[in-house]
């Protein structure tokens, strides 16, 4: 192919399956795969073609298919509580929500710097939690909160399940008076979900 | 099975509704059609109306059902019950049951499924208007919906099929012809690695006529291939400058 199809080709609308060039000629980057010696884009999107560093990828145009990955920040919702750990419920990766969910941990030595005595000081079921993921080793997608915004985002009376508003070191109910606490974020009660 | 009392091709040599032997029917694909999915197409194929809508990856439960290496592709094809003309009882049918098998079949070497390990993805087929044909414009829809998704993929997945009526072969079968015709043979091709991933056969055929209706249906194949491009095309690029 001479050069100046290339250049028209650079930017062009391309869908899973279509040819990019072959491995004698470019790098393949993201949004690529090869195959015997051709390399593919294996997404709907525009492909770039580099000539300089001879490099070629796939800039998406669908953003989807999000899994949690080791440093994405998550949110979920608290489904139970033990004396040293909590299982969320993940249903947002980044920005995007999510239409299955998945699992994951909240131990005791992951909420803070400090040290915590009990996981119930920290979050109870039904809560709203922004947190980090820092591993996901044993099948198990393993959570922390020890940075200002991360933590509970939104907090249920145990009581009479009203919002809790938050005061100073603890957390009240505005409803039944109830003092509870918790391990919130900097923007608690004003984040959108 | 060759009922002879209707003729399927006239002296003109056209068929039924008057398409010509290699002439498939007004195909109409429209992607990205269903806002609570995560990817999602719709077909209409002749008198065939089909939705097609994904939902994930997300996580296996029962969790001893997923993989460690790779994720579970889950299919389900369904007719609804105004979709015939008997209405069809809602419950899934030993057919049903096996073209979710099928299709399944034919999408999953389409997709990277080692990249999403321990989860799934669930494929739902909605058969709304059925006119013969459905499986390979249910493939066709499914594959454009996964690719919506943005599942990353090895190629899409075009099908066609073509069979024997009244001794001619032909392509794209319609209901009367399925029925009256003496064979049909579906085929579901990944275009751009020339790779077929779905080929089956009901009725009988000499290896002559076989390979004959194998190549016109790989032929429509690649016919509706351009179209799923361009419904992809129509989806992607224009909503783009609109935004812009």
């Amino acid at each position: 192919m001479s050069l100046k199809s290339y250049k028209e080709k650079s930017g062009q609308f391309v869908l899973p399956g279509e040819r990019l060039g072959v491995i004698e000629e470019f790098i393949p980057n993201s949004g690529t795969y090869v195959k015997s010696g051709v390399i593919y884009s294996k997404i709907v999107g525009r492909a770039l073609l580099d000539f300089l560093n001879k490099r070629v990828s796939v800039y998406p145009l669908v953003h989807g298919a999000k899994i949690p990955r080791v440093g994405s920040i998550v949110l979920g919702q608290v489904s139970s509580v033990q004396s040293e750990n909590a299982a969320v419920r993940i249903f947002k990766i980044g920005n995007k929500l999510l239409s299955g969910f998945f699992t994951g941990i909240l131990h005791i030595s992951d909420v803070q710097l400090r040290y915590v005595e009990s996981m119930y000081d920290v979050c109870k079921p039904g809560d709203i939690l922004r947190a980090k993921v820092i591993s996901e080793k044993n099948r198990t997608y393993h959570l922390s909160t020890k940075d200002k915004n991360l933590g509970v985002v939104y907090a249920f009376c145990s009581q009479c399940g009203y919002m809790l508003a938050s005061k100073k070191q603890n957390m009240y109910c505005p409803r039944c008076g109830k003092i509870e606490k918790r391990k919130i974020t900097i923007d608690y009660g004003k984040g959108i979900v | 099975m060759s009922q002879k009392s209707e003729k399927l091709i006239d002296k003109k040599g056209l068929r039924l509704d008057g398409r010509k032997p290699n002439e498939l029917r007004p195909i109409k694909i429209e992607v990205g059609v269903l806002s609570n999915a995560d990817g999602s197409a719709y077909i209409e194929q002749g008198k065939n109306k089909i939705l097609a809508a994904i939902y994930g990856p997300k996580e296996v439960h029962p969790k001893h059902l997923a993989l460690p290496d790779r994720m579970i592709l889950r299919c389900r094809y369904h007719m609804a019950p105004f979709s015939v003309q008997e209405r069809k009882s809602p419950a899934p049918s030993r057919r049903e049951i096996e073209l979710s098998k099928v299709i399944r079949e034919a999408l999953e070497p389409a997709i990277f499924l080692e990249y999403y390990p321990r989860t799934a993805i669930d494929v739902f087929v909605e058969v709304l208007q059925a006119d013969g044909g459905t499986r390979c414009a249910s493939i066709t829809a499914a594959s454009l919906a996964l690719a919506d998704a943005g599942i990353p993929m090895k190629d899409l997945v075009a099908a066609c099929a073509a069979g024997k009526v009244d001794d001619t072969i032909v392509l794209d079968l319609m209901d009367t012809e399925d029925k009256i015709g003496a064979a049909d043979v579906p085929v579901a091709l990944m275009p751009n690695l020339d790779a077929i991933t779905l080929l089956q056969m009901d009725g009988t055929l000499s290896l002559e006529e076989f390979e004959q209706a194998v190549n016109l249906a790989l032929e429509g194949c690649r016919k509706i291939y351009a179209m799923q491009k361009e419904a992809l095309k129509a989806r992607y690029v224009n909503v783009k400058e609109v935004e812009e």
